[in-house]
């Protein structure tokens, strides 16, 4: 099928009609002229008639065929051509797979260096009419000529993110649809079982993969670190291996720079580290397996947050609340004490559940306003809804809520909502919840979250704490409120509270609220990449749709010419100029003739 | 059309024309059958100015041996520059190494008749300002060659017409005739159509014997009837000159970038592109010229073709050129 690079210019073929036209309006009424020898012209009209007929014919065609040879020269026309020398104008998206499985260590190398050679001899095969991205690991496509793409690609590393190559061709299909030039796909990568995904591809795609098999690989792909806070007297790690190895391999885990406990553990498998007391305050866990062709999966870090549990007051005629505060009691993950008042507003720190009787509402709201609580009680909504998923409470039904209303004064946040609207909010010392934790409330007494919720809602949010997240690289991660700063060792990101944050590296990134520690960010690979596994060439064509599968040193070969369209404009252009010298001398001739 | 000058005008003493032949050092009066006609016309009328075209064709002659188809040897005289070769005596250059030309006179008396033209084509000019109607220059013409003739003491008449015979003055010998004659001239007017046959038919009336028949004419006629009468003329043993007059106009077609051409005798008409048809025209109008001389020449009838701003002199001595010898 032709296809136009500039198929606006196309517009310009009426002016095909300019010698026509020119031809018509040179027909009006011409003057007469008085000649005697009227019988000579008669007679030589009467000869030349046909002849000087077909020569103006031919002029008139040879003048409108240039005009539209030169209009579709502009318009930029391409045909489909098989095994042409150069190719037309393209525009070419480069996806180069430079996530942590590129690091792969075969034969002394890393896989990305092979990658990054590949993906420049692509790039060599580029004229400048071409417009080129290149798409990597973090997912951003950057636009630039043969060379920057080039110095891009000398400059790049292995990235921590994970790339999901059915993400990366559809935001390569979005690069391309505004294009008018034929557009192609070239998809570098170790192509990871792991990182397929569907994708429609509408354009020519050619992948190019690794020939050879990748090295054994053995990686963390989970440090668990429990419930929290850990109480001085230490606590437990749970690690998950994962990778293609089937052997045993030896781990190890430690907390701070205490010595660190070892174990043997298998893909698939858990082992569990007991580690030993620290004072109270953040601390660092970190796991690490003996090194392999992979390094990068082969460590990963966790944050704890170690101190007394809470020591709560609790009101025991609420009947759900004094159940859940009991057995937490009895677990050793709070105390009785007046550190935290739980269902009332008392001194210190409150948790405070609207009142069952709703007269009573005026007079919590005049003692909220007393304590210089930035938020109130507004009205009673009975319409269900339901909790909105977060690091503090899953998804739960909320039948009655009241309104939470904030004030404008003091410090406050929004720890949780429901509906899209507050639900459990702070300020200061205070927290407040939008329905009492009874069943005709909400369902969540009677969920399984709900002893996770209380021991979170005490031992952390009631004392200032809010979240202990994890996460890859580049992933979004909610900032909780009231934080605005994530610090990681001497790194600073000013952040606004309530937005997202995405960790660029690995590691610890703690989130600080003022001068307090309010909650950490662990920042780890994505477990899937620890599976170097390739994916089979028919599960890749059945995913992406006409994908051309060829072996990395392969790929420039086939790059440009999977799409190739002959460029016609050079044809035309050349036939244009074949038209003109006829014209010209088919003129020249008729002006000897005459 | 240009309008005819006055017949009595006198010719301005000493005027000397612009493009006026004068060799160099010569102070002799301008001779007025070298000049360009147009500016031979703004000397005076026919009368006036034909006489100084004759007075001055005739001093050329004088300057070499006379030719003419009405003379014989009468004596030598010693060679001059400018004379021609042909007329070089060369057994007496052989015998005293001395150059002498021969000279001619008179024979007797010869009949001529001139047939003349007077269509509206012949009223044209392709540009008013600087050339004469072909009918203008054909009269002054006429009149040169009439003077000539009844000098010669020739017996001259003349036959006018267009779509018929206009005028018809028998031939006299008498040098007062040539006023009558100038008299039928200064009066012709163009008329529409053009009828050859007729005019050179009436011809054999008035050449009893053999004699000379000048046939002036743009030929913008019938070549086959027109032929047919010249043939029949010189069946009866006429010698006949055929004086083809054209516009320079007339040789290449010239004009805006399209326009509609129209013929004043037939109102005939054809629209067409004068640069597209230029070539070809000039093609066909030489093919024409060519036809009429190959026709004239098959059978004895001399043909010469003198365009309006061809000095008179020049076509005098066309017209008045001996006859090709025939075997």
């Amino acid at each position: 099928m032709i296809g136009f690079l500039q198929p606006w210019a196309l517009a310009g073929l009426a002016a095909a009609a300019i010698p026509i036209l020119l031809h018509l309006l040179a027909r009006r009424e011409p003057p007469t002229i008085v000649f005697p020898a009227v019988r000579y012209l008669i007679t030589t009209t009467q000869e030349h008639q046909r002849r000087l007929k077909l020569q103006n014919l031919l002029l008139l065609l040879m003048r409108t065929l240039l005009v539209v040879a030169l209009v579709l020269a502009a318009a930029g026309p391409t045909l489909p051509l098989g095994g042409v020398a150069g190719h037309a104008p393209s525009a070419l998206v480069l996806i180069l797979d430079n996530s942590p499985s590129s690091a792969a260590v075969v034969a002394g190398s890393a896989r990305l260096a092979q990658l990054l050679e590949a993906g420049r001899r692509v790039l060599g095969r580029a004229t400048p009419d071409d417009a080129l991205w290149l798409v990597t690991a973090d997912g951003m496509p950057r636009r630039g000529d043969r060379e920057t793409l080039r110095e891009q690609l000398d400059a790049l590393a292995v990235s921590p993110r994970r790339l999901d190559l059915g993400t990366a061709l559809a935001l390569a299909g979005e690069v391309l649809a505004p294009e008018a030039r034929p557009g192609e796909m070239v998809l570098l990568t170790d192509l990871q079982a792991s990182a397929l995904s569907p994708a429609e591809v509408g354009v020519p795609l050619v992948v190019g993969r690794f020939e050879e098999p990748p090295p054994p690989n053995v990686g963390i792909a989970r440090l668990e670190t429990g419930p929290q806070p850990w109480s001085s007297q230490g606590g437990r790690v749970a690690l998950v291996l994962a990778g293609d190895s089937g052997a045993a391999v030896p781990l190890s885990a430690r907390i701070g720079d205490r010595p660190a406990r070892q174990a043997l553990a298998q893909v698939g498998g858990t082992a569990t580290l007991a580690l030993p007391g620290v004072p109270s305050g953040w601390w660092t866990v970190a796991a690490e397996l003996d090194p392999d062709e992979l390094r990068l999966d082969d460590n990963r870090v966790g944050v704890v947050r170690v101190a007394p549990v809470a020591r709560v007051t609790w009101d025991s005629a609420s009947r759900y609340i004094a159940a859940a505060c009991e057995v937490l009691a009895s677990s050793g993950r709070i105390a009785r004490g007046g550190e935290v008042t739980l269902g009332r507003l008392a001194r210190g720190s409150s948790v405070v559940q609207p009142p069952d009787d709703p007269a009573r509402l005026g007079a919590l709201n005049r003692a909220l306003a007393a304590r210089g609580v930035g938020w109130r009680y507004g009205n009673l909504s009975i319409d269900p809804v339901f909790t909105d998923s977060g690091p503090v409470i899953g998804r739960e039904r909320v039948l009655r809520r009241y309104q939470l209303q904030s004030t404008g004064s003091g410090r406050t946040g929004v720890l949780a909502t429901a509906g899209g609207t507050p639900w459990l909010v702070r300020s200061g010392e205070v927290l407040l919840l939008g329905s009492r934790l009874e069943p005709s409330w909400t369902e969540l007494p009677v969920s399984a979250g709900f002893m996770p919720f209380m021991d979170v809602l005490l031992n952390r949010l009631a004392r200032g704490e809010v979240t202990l997240a994890v996460g890859a690289p580049g992933d979004p991660v909610s900032i909780p409120d009231l934080v605005t700063v994530v610090r990681q060792g001497e790194r600073e990101w000013r952040v606004e509270g309530g937005g997202i944050f995405r960790p660029a590296s690995l590691g610890a990134h703690y989130l600080i609220a003022g001068d307090d520690t309010v909650g950490a960010i662990s920042a780890n690979l994505d477990p899937r990449e620890s599976r170097l596994l390739p994916a089979p060439d028919a599960q890749v064509r059945e995913l992406w749709k006409d994908a051309r599968i060829v072996p990395l040193a392969a790929a420039e070969g086939e790059v440009f010419s999977a799409g190739a369209r002959g460029d016609l404009r050079g044809p035309l252009l050349w036939a244009a100029l074949l038209l003109g010298l006829t014209e010209l001398g088919l003129a020249s001739a008729l002006r000897r003739q005459q | 059309m240009t309008a005819q000058g006055a017949l009595t005008s006198p010719v301005a003493t000493g005027y000397v024309a612009p493009c006026m032949y004068r060799p160099a050092g010569h102070t002799a009066p301008p001779r007025l059958d070298l000049l360009d006609p147009f500016e031979v016309s703004r000397l005076g009328g026919i009368e006036v100015t034909t006489e100084g075209v004759v007075e001055g064709f005739l001093t050329g002659l004088h300057r070499s041996p006379r030719r003419g188809f009405s003379v014989e040897f009468a004596e030598h005289r010693m060679y001059q520059p400018g004379d021609d070769f042909r007329y070089v005596d060369w057994k007496i250059l052989g015998r005293n190494d001395r150059l002498y030309v021969k000279q001619f006179e008179e024979e007797t008396n010869l009949r001529a008749m001139v047939v003349c033209d007077s269509s509206r084509s012949m009223a044209w000019t392709g540009a008013p300002d600087t050339t004469l109607p072909k009918l203008a220059y054909a009269q002054r013409l006429i009149a040169a060659l009439a003077l000539i003739l009844l000098r010669q003491r020739d017996a001259t008449g003349l036959i006018t017409f267009d779509d018929e015979v206009r005028n018809v003055l028998p031939p006299r010998a008498r040098l007062s005739h040539w006023r009558r004659l100038i008299h039928i001239l200064a009066g012709m007017e163009a008329g529409t159509g053009t009828a050859a046959e007729p005019a050179l038919r009436r011809v054999v009336d008035q050449l009893r014997r053999r004699g000379l028949v000048v046939f002036v004419s743009d030929l913008l006629l019938d070549r086959e009837l027109a032929l047919k009468a010249l043939r029949f003329l010189r069946h009866r043993g006429h010698q006949v000159v055929v004086l083809h007059i054209m516009d320079p106009a007339e040789l290449t077609l010239a004009g805006p970038a399209e326009a509609r051409f129209e013929d004043p005798e037939t109102r005939a008409a054809v629209v067409l592109r004068p640069r597209d048809w230029a070539g070809a025209y000039r093609e066909t109008v030489r093919t024409v010229i060519g036809e009429w001389r190959l026709a004239c020449r098959r059978h004895g009838i001399r043909y010469h073709r003198v365009t309006t701003d061809t000095p008179y002199g020049e076509a005098l001595r066309e017209a008045l050129a001996p006859p090709p010898r025939l075997a």
